[in-house]
């Protein structure tokens, strides 16, 4: 829920990236971490367990742009990714605004996608979220890898809803495609918010 | 949710009473989803953006544990250190107030003073929601190029 503070002149957006485990959500955030200059970002805050999986949720707070006198500031949460953290993924879902949903390319890995997409379909319904109406993107990743599903097979098991939305291939240990997800869903939460002037081009048409 | 330049005056005017009486150092005014509304206290450099994620997912978690015990939610969520300590406590089913406070006080003070602020900093947060969403310069919808966002690297065609 995007809050607009008109006294200190910000509005802050709550994105998160979901997926199934290892798919690269947290590899996402530490290159945008890595890559922005401190004025543009604040810390990073990973909850991880022993073997480096998100525990709770990774976050981290980048600003972009002025919109007509406001800054934008985009709060980029992961949640976690294995099927038994779901309470916690649950939790970090709460109030948000944008999504990123970061599938794993792998042909093995095919399955986690899809189960991970339905769960955070369910998550959202308990919130009253309704996947149709939200911003969100769907990120491609670990496609320098081998053994990889083709990106037609990869769009046919995710983004076949009425409303198809912008996909990206993506490399994010390496940032390959990661600034193009992050910008493009950055502003289909400022479009989701505010709307755009009629004869627009829109991302989510 | 809209926090209008009156809304905040009025609400840093409830948690600067809240400091004063209770003896706090800093009082944080939180939305569940992580983000921070409002802020007074002793000019420090805390990470104040950081805090506020932390506290909201923590006190989500304990509020998932009161379920898990057949609760509604546990309203308190009190962390102690050594110099410093932290009181997290709801306000109304979207926001949170902390409180960090040291050894010039007790917990017992913050405690009580803390119900009063969220019972008047509840009312304060209920008017604004109900205030219109985007007014003035935010009114109309935004044209392409100020919906663009240029995170990064430059974007490829």
């Amino acid at each position: 829920m995007a809050i607009i503070n008109y006294a200190q002149k910000v509005i802050n957006f709550k994105v998160v990236y979901y997926g199934p485990g290892v798919a690269g959500k947290t590899a996402n955030l530490q290159h945008i971490h890595k890559s922005l200059p401190d004025v543009s970002r604040g810390n990073m805050i990973s909850l991880a367990a022993g073997d480096d999986r998100t525990l709770f949720f990774d976050f981290l707070p980048v600003s972009a742009t002025t919109v007509r006198g406001f800054t934008a500031k985009f709060q980029l949460y992961t949640v976690p990714g294995q099927v038994y953290y779901n309470m916690t993924r649950k939790l970090v879902l709460r109030g948000v605004d944008g999504l990123v949903f970061v599938a794993d390319s792998q042909w093995d890995r095919l399955r986690e996608n899809v189960e991970s997409f339905r769960n955070l379909e369910e998550n959202l319904r308990e919130y009253n979220y309704n996947l149709d109406e939200m911003p969100y993107v769907i990120q491609y990743n670990k496609r320098d890898l081998a053994n990889i599903a083709p990106l037609p097979y990869m769009e046919f098991m995710l983004n076949r809803r009425a409303r198809q939305v912008p996909y990206f291939e993506a490399v994010a240990v390496n940032g390959d495609g990661v600034f193009d997800t992050l910008n493009t869903v950055s502003r289909m939460v400022l479009v989701g918010e505010f709307g755009q002037e009629k004869g627009e081009h829109r991302e989510t048409a | 949710m809209v926090i209008h330049e009156g809304d905040a005056e009025k609400i840093n005017a409830v948690l600067t009473t809240f400091l004063g009486e209770s003896g706090a150092t800093e009082a944080l005014l939180i939305d569940r989803s992580g983000q921070l509304l409002a802020m007074t206290g002793a000019n420090r450099a805390l990470d104040t953006v950081s805090i506020s994620a932390l506290a909201a997912g923590a006190f989500s978690s304990t509020g998932a544990l009161a379920q898990l015990l057949g609760e509604t939610e546990f309203t308190v969520l009190f962390h102690q250190g050594n110099k410093e300590s932290m009181h997290v406590s709801t306000v109304d089913d979207q926001a949170i107030l902390l409180a960090i406070f040291g050894e010039r006080t007790t917990v017992g003070m913050v405690r009580l003073f803390a119900k009063e602020a969220a019972t008047a900093v509840g009312q304060l947060l209920a008017e604004a929601r109900a205030k219109p969403r985007t007014i003035g310069a935010l009114s109309t919808p935004l044209t392409a190029d100020e919906s663009r966002t240029s995170f990064g690297e430059p974007r490829k065609s």
